[in-house]
């Protein structure tokens, strides 16, 4: 047992330095989506609607609600649509209210509507 | 496994069902049994040397139309054959003979049966409830008809007396540990008895895939047990390519080997750290995920997904690795658990808690069609890689590593050993290319495998796990949607043998060291 105590003392402190420093591996993850609003047609943001398994996309009108807690950053909707969706690159989601996690992106796309 | 004898070989054995030709001479052959000759079937399947049963399922019996029969198939492994036999009986009234009384290994696929599809073995069996909640009343989705009655809650019969007494634990049992609800019959100390109830996780996958495009329902295949998704995304996609008639690139399929053996190295890597845990080993506790968050790290680099979720595709693989970082960063990271490991080994303290616990025996393996590790550990030499070799393991095959004694220590020794060969077989596989590409599905494919008369387009497809041998049978309707998948994860093999490790004379603590070497999920039992 206290072969291990000091293999614990030498192999040191691993965890990283986040949020102090940026973590190394960040960018390899999967984030939320973001969404290219001239892109985006009430035709389009149905489709969306649709594959979105978690349904954190709904469309309320000329709007695509996007419910960034709901969503689990699976990129469905990324492949669907690339042109108008992007991953945001963004993971720190921590918010103090639930209301701050739902966004809502016009529909500002040329289409039948 | 013993070789099986020259006259229990395929032939041999479809002489004895009746079937004097094989019609698909591929490494999966069906053949239709009648119902009243199922029984004798069995019989003399259980008794031809090499021959196991894989899986039992159900499809048919859809309640909206009026007497439609429930088929029941049943998938033997001639493992020493190469092949897997999967046989075929339509089922007419609500009964169908005890199998699990001549194999007993059928048990838990006899009870699923009678959850989705309300048909049950003959004989007052009781038969436990294993993925449909209690809540399940007549309406509640279902693959086919509702049972006449509610399946018992208890796995078996357990006496509790004397100085014993049921210490229940579960289903939330701590951060981060998937809902399990442990019936513990303990006399304080000595584990007496134990039974699981294992529904609480279920999702109803197979209900849903049913209507989806295959692509569509891989995203929910890969889902169905998170740290297998690329043994069950692949017996899942290679049962559809096999519906559908189509093989993928070759360079595809050594994509989906590496990301394989990623997932194996990174399960292991698991297990190992969840045994430092279960045994109070802090310090080794890290080391492992110190190794662990390397490894995932290198899947994320590597595939773009730390649990290697979007690797398999239907007909191929959907992306390619990064053979850079997998050549810079997999020596590093394997390193970490090597080294982890063989300080493990060398730390008495550790192996006393291992050693002579939870031990299941080659007979109770064998009896009930263990698969994986848990099964190597026996002394077993059952992979899917090496019995069934589709490619690429047909030009890469893998040393298959047994252990003996079936004990904990076994278990961990043969984890570290297939950890070892994996990172070999990723480097092998690196050289010969790998990448992504899919083969087009055709359609209107004929079915080789359906059976006689029937226009299905079904097909067998499995891959080796972390766990074991992942199975999965798909069957296409005309319009290349799902008429029925199955899929059975080797963690659905694997529970049926841990309650009998559990009660090999072992304390109440040692319940979470068994836990940790079996390695198995409940998500993947109760789908």
């Amino acid at each position: 047992m206290p072969l291990w105590f000091v293999r614990g003392l030498r192999r040191g402190v691993v965890t990283t330095r986040y949020p102090a420093r940026p973590d190394s591996s960040a960018a390899a993850l999967p984030t939320p989506p973001a969404f290219r609003p001239q892109a985006l047609t009430r035709e389009l943001a149905d489709r969306l609607c649709l594959v979105c398994p978690s349904r954190a996309l709904t469309r309320s009108g000329d709007v695509l609600v996007f419910d960034a807690g709901a969503c689990t950053a699976c990129g469905r909707c990324q492949e669907a649509a690339p042109e108008a969706v992007t991953p945001s690159g963004e993971f720190e989601l921590a918010a103090t209210d639930r209301g701050h996690l739902v966004k809502r992106i016009p529909l500002l796309g040329e289409g039948d509507s | 496994m013993t070789a099986l004898r020259q006259d229990a070989g395929l032939p041999g054995l479809l002489s004895l069902l009746g079937h004097d030709a094989v019609a698909d001479d591929g490494p999966v052959v069906t053949v239709a049994v009648a119902a009243t000759d199922t029984e004798a079937a069995v019989r003399r399947l259980a008794a031809a040397p090499g021959a196991r049963l894989a899986d039992l399922f159900a499809s048919g019996g859809n309640p909206a139309i009026d007497g439609d029969p429930v088929v029941l198939r049943m998938v033997w492994g001639l493992d020493s054959d190469r092949r897997y036999l999967v046989t075929e009986s339509v089922i007419e009234g609500e009964r169908y003979p005890a199998l699990s009384d001549i194999v007993p290994a059928a048990f838990t696929e006899e009870c699923e049966i009678y959850e989705q599809f309300g048909i049950r073995p003959a004989g007052d069996k009781p038969l436990n409830r294993v993925a449909l909640p209690p809540q399940a009343d007549p309406g509640f989705p279902r693959l086919g008809r509702p049972p006449a009655e509610q399946p018992a809650d208890v796995h078996a019969a357990h006496f509790v007396g004397g100085q014993a007494f049921e210490f229940p634990f579960g289903p939330v049992r701590g951060v981060g540990v998937e809902s399990l609800y442990y019936g513990l019959v303990t006399s304080g100390e000595e584990l007496v008895d134990l039974y699981l109830f294992t529904w609480h996780k279920h999702r109803g996958v197979e209900w849903r895939l049913r209507g989806r495009t295959p692509r569509e329902a891989l995203f929910q295949v890969e889902r169905t047990e998170g740290l297998g998704a690329v043994g069950v995304g692949w017996a899942f996609a290679a049962a559809t390519e096999a519906a559908a008639g189509v093989e993928p690139p070759a360079r595809a399929m050594r994509t989906r080997a590496i990301a394989l053996e990623l997932e194996r190295l990174y399960n292991h890597a698991a297990a190992t750290a969840a045994l430092c845990q279960s045994t109070g080993l802090a310090v080794g506790q890290a080391a492992a995920e110190i190794a662990l968050e390397r490894l995932l790290r290198l899947n994320a680099a590597a595939f773009g997904h730390r649990y290697l979720f979007g690797v398999v595709d239907i007909g191929g693989a959907r992306c390619g690795p990064d053979a850079a970082a997998l050549r810079r960063e997999l020596p590093g990271a394997y390193g970490e658990l090597r080294r982890a490991a063989d300080a493990l080994l060398g730390t008495n303290s550790f192996l006393d808690r291992l050693e002579a616990t939870g031990i299941l025996t080659q007979e109770a393996a064998q009896r009930l069609g263990m698969v994986g590790p848990v099964a190597r550990a026996t002394g077993l030499r059952v992979d899917a890689r090496a019995d069934h070799p589709a490619a690429p393991y047909a030009e890469h095959p893998p040393a298959v590593a047994t252990g003996q004694g079936g004990d904990v220590l076994a278990r961990f020794r043969v984890m570290q050993a297939e950890a070892a060969e994996s990172v070999r077989l990723i480097g092998d596989l690196l050289e010969a290319g790998a990448g992504p590409g899919c083969a087009d599905l055709p359609e209107g494919t004929i079915s080789r495998t359906g059976p006689p008369g029937s226009p299905d387009r079904s097909g067998l497809g499995w891959a080796e796990s972390s766990r074991g041998e992942a199975l999965a049978w798909v069957s296409l309707d005309e319009g290349g949607r799902i008429a029925r998948a199955r899929l059975r994860p080797a963690s659905v093999r694997n529970w049926r043998g841990f309650d009998d490790a559990c009660r090999s004379q072992n304390v109440f603590t040692d319940v979470p060291i068994i836990e940790a070497s079996f390695w198995l999920t409940v998500a993947g039992m109760s789908r």
